[in-house]
């Protein structure tokens, strides 16, 4: 039996519309500018469906080789709530589940993501460069 | 003798989440972060048995969150807190993914500016 594990996070999107942070992920243009994306990877498929049921497949190549971002939308309801399933196959058959969650503030919105069952053995099997440039991308943003 | 205590930390991140998985197991920890506690005191808040609150024990213990010492009758049991910081570096590495992502989207949203068209996603 694997045990899951629940990890949150927030972010603030000072000027940006709940709508047009909504639609980043969805929209493939936008999506492939940033979802997945690493410094030294490149993104070179971004396939999204974006209806629930439909599925979406996000590839990135980098020194570590090829990782299909993969998942399922399970829930659409514009602004405001987003969730799909996630996980690369190749590292770990279990896909885990994220849940996006919109709420307006000020000029812009507050973005809630969770991340439920993630697996605790999952980033053993990450290659070790990977897991540094995960580590080092929100620096490099900043 | 202790040296099959000695685990490598990656292995036992599923015991340890295991553990953690369960309220009472969790609230047993919290009380023993304070002080060392025997097998009937942390049962009493549950109003569990010896045997329910032994079984709890042994998961912790296996999971390299608690040690036992027999003294006389009882098994007085302190907590490991070193796991507990294995278990805590792998959660932030999660979160450090996805902060990342959402930064990542954030200076997407602000290269292309406000007034870029937004497209319907249904």
């Amino acid at each position: 039996m694997s045990d899951k594990v629940t990890v949150r996070v927030t972010h603030r999107f000072p000027t940006a519309k709940p709508e047009r942070v909504f639609d980043a992920w969805l929209d493939p243009v936008t999506a492939g500018k940033w979802l997945f994306a690493t410094p030294t990877g490149k993104i070179t498929r971004c396939a999204i469906d974006a209806k629930v049921g439909g599925k979406f497949s996000i590839v990135r190549v980098d020194e570590n080789g090829e990782f299909n971002h993969e998942g399922e939308y399970l829930e659409i309801d514009r602004p405001r709530r987003l969730v799909f399933t996630f996980g690369i196959v190749r590292l770990s058959p279990e896909l885990s589940r994220v849940i996006i969650e919109i709420v307006p503030m000020g000029q812009g919105c507050e973005l809630t993501l969770t991340n439920e069952g993630v697996l605790p053995d999952y980033a053993d099997r990450v290659p070790e460069g990977w897991r540094m440039i995960l580590g080092n991308l929100a620096k490099t943003l900043a | 003798m202790l040296n099959h205590m000695v685990q490598r930390p990656q292995k036992s991140l599923d015991g340890i989440f295991s553990a953690l998985s369960d309220p009472t197991r969790r609230s047993m920890l919290r009380r023993l972060a304070a002080r060392e506690r025997t097998i009937g005191e942390l049962a009493a808040p549950f109003r569990m048995s010896f045997a329910a609150a032994s079984k709890h024990v042994r998961v912790l213990e296996r999971a390299g969150l608690l040690r036992r010492r027999v003294q006389g009758r009882s098994h007085i049991c302190r907590i490991v807190p070193e796991p507990l910081a294995a278990a805590d570096e792998w959660l932030r590495y999660y979160e450090r993914f996805w902060r990342g992502q959402l930064s990542a989207l954030e200076a997407v949203l602000e290269t292309e500016g406000p007034d870029h068209a937004t497209k319907g996603s249904r």
